[in-house]
């Protein structure tokens, strides 16, 4: 297998967005192409979890590619529900790998803000398990159940979750496309409104349009792509053995570390799918960068501070950046490459190994991917 | 494939309440994942979730197709008990093995 390397990332700032889908997906893919370069990829692959419901549109990777003036480049579309920008990420990584083309535009991105939370929610939620949906399971409803059993088996308590949505709004106020750039108290966070008990709305990442890309080259630069893993899991929550982690990331990590040849200490700071504040914590545990039961300690301590010892969202994560579902794993990778190239300004770390996490569905579909400035 | 009658009594493995739930459900929506004895688990709902915890015995029953959990009090809890154990001689082994049960888990628990 060739070596894969990044030698683009761009991304739109995240919000609220009146600009088209294709606008700002264009966006994002032409920053990536300008870092790196280049005019135009050979191959493009394109991650949108639901544009044909959020949007009405279909044949999304013609439509963007179409639209971006890439007309006869050719282009797929990959989809794992919210970790979808991680999955495309691994299809463009495997063409490089493969072989079959040296440059590969990987570009993804959603638009949802123009519908109602409601409505934004129910097709969301329709990720999950039929049945438990017949019951009015929600995605918040089964980050609830899930945080209740942390906080019940594993003695999460509900400050060192808290903590979670303090620190990754404290690090998206140096973000400049953060969704949301301000800071919160533990306070705010603990006597937010209940969304799904006990989590609360300070828990819960926003509903939020933007894209972002990178361009992946079979030509040597400054960041590698080290070490990328899937995970996968049942559909079903009622059917798993453990509400308090996640199979699918134990597995997806186990498969990126043993891809890179090195354990998880190697990390120096991660991006992590912190969708709901406790998955964070979870998060930090299957991957194996903090031991069982030491994730809630560790952040109320500040070990995953912007100036602690393994920074962890440095970008402000899908809590405080944001997250545009598809857009989201991109969107972690564009930081992790900011970061290795001293782009990230106000934020900047000194780390040489980065790894970012994105969770599919309620965990049914995972990704680690690691990425080593050389 | 023998369909198979179970008693209904588990435990509770986590529950949550919404207060904003989706289109055609009533707020609060009480939802609670709960574990038969016999290990099978399921989606429930419930009219309230006051004194509930993780591990409260629970008894599930189906309504029009779907489940509703309800707490058991002590009272419900013994009558089960007496119903589930049969004769004289099996009542006194099910006390005991339910006792047993009981200090195993404290113990358990204690040293969590």
């Amino acid at each position: 297998m060739a070596d894969v390397w990044i030698s683009g990332a761009g991304m739109t700032k995240i919000g609220r967005r009146v600009e088209r889908l294709q606008d700002l997906m264009a966006e994002a893919a032409h920053a990536a192409l300008a870092v790196a370069g280049i005019e135009r990829p050979d191959a493009i692959v394109v991650a949108t979890m639901n544009p044909e419901e959020f949007l009405g549109d279909g044949n999304f990777a013609s439509n963007v590619a179409t639209h971006m003036g890439f007309a006869e480049v050719p282009a797929v579309r990959v989809e794992t529900a919210t970790s979808s920008g991680a999955a495309a990420f691994y299809a463009g990584f495997a063409q490089v790998a493969a072989g079959l083309h040296r440059t590969v535009l990987v570009v993804g991105g959603e638009k949802m803000t123009h519908l109602s939370t409601p409505r934004v929610s129910e097709l969301i939620g329709r990720s999950i398990d039929p049945y438990e949906r017949s019951y009015g399971a929600t995605m918040p409803a089964l980050a609830g159940l899930i945080t209740r059993a942390l906080m019940g088996r594993h003695g999460a308590g509900e400050r060192e979750i808290a903590q979670v949505s303090v620190k990754n709004h404290a690090n998206a106020t140096r973000n400049p496309y953060a969704h949301f750039p301000t800071a919160v108290s533990l306070e705010d966070v603990m006597t937010s409104r209940m969304v799904a008990d006990p989590l609360r709305l300070l828990h819960c990442c926003p509903i939020s349009d933007g894209a972002a890309a990178v361009l992946l080259s079979a030509t040597r630069t400054r960041v590698r792509v080290a070490g990328i893993g899937q995970g996968t899991e049942a559909l079903a929550v009622r059917q798993r053995p453990s509400l308090t982690s996640f199979r699918a990331t134990q597995s997806a990590a186990r498969a990126a570390f043993a891809m890179a040849g090195f354990p998880p200490a190697r990390v120096d700071f991660a991006e992590i799918h912190d969708a709901f504040a406790p998955f964070e914590l979870i998060s930090l545990e299957d991957i194996g960068l903090v031991p069982p039961g030491k994730a809630g300690r560790a952040t109320l301590d500040g070990d995953t501070a912007l100036d602690g010892r393994l920074p962890i969202n440095p970008s402000g994560g899908l809590k405080a950046r944001g997250h545009p579902l598809a857009a989201t794993g991109l969107a972690q990778i564009v930081e992790c490459v900011w970061q290795l190239t001293g782009k990230a300004d106000g934020r900047q770390l000194d780390g040489r190994v980065s790894l970012a996490h994105s969770i599919g569905g309620l965990a049914t579909n995972n990704w680690v991917t690691l990425l080593e400035a050389t | 494939m023998t369909p198979i009658t179970l008693p209904g009594v588990g435990e509770i493995v986590s529950f949550t309440t919404l207060h904003s739930p989706p289109e055609g459900f009533r707020s609060p929506l009480h939802i609670a994942v709960v574990e038969l004895d016999e290990g099978a688990r399921f989606v429930c709902h419930g009219a309230q979730t006051e004194g509930l915890r993780i591990g409260s015995r629970v008894a599930i029953e189906a309504i029009d197709s779907v489940y509703y959990f309800s707490h058991l009090g002590t009272l419900d809890r013994a009558r089960l008990f007496w119903r589930r154990a049969g004769r004289s001689g099996d009542r006194v082994n099910a006390i005991a093995r339910s006792l047993a049960k009981r200090m195993w888990k404290g113990k358990q628990h204690a040293e969590h």
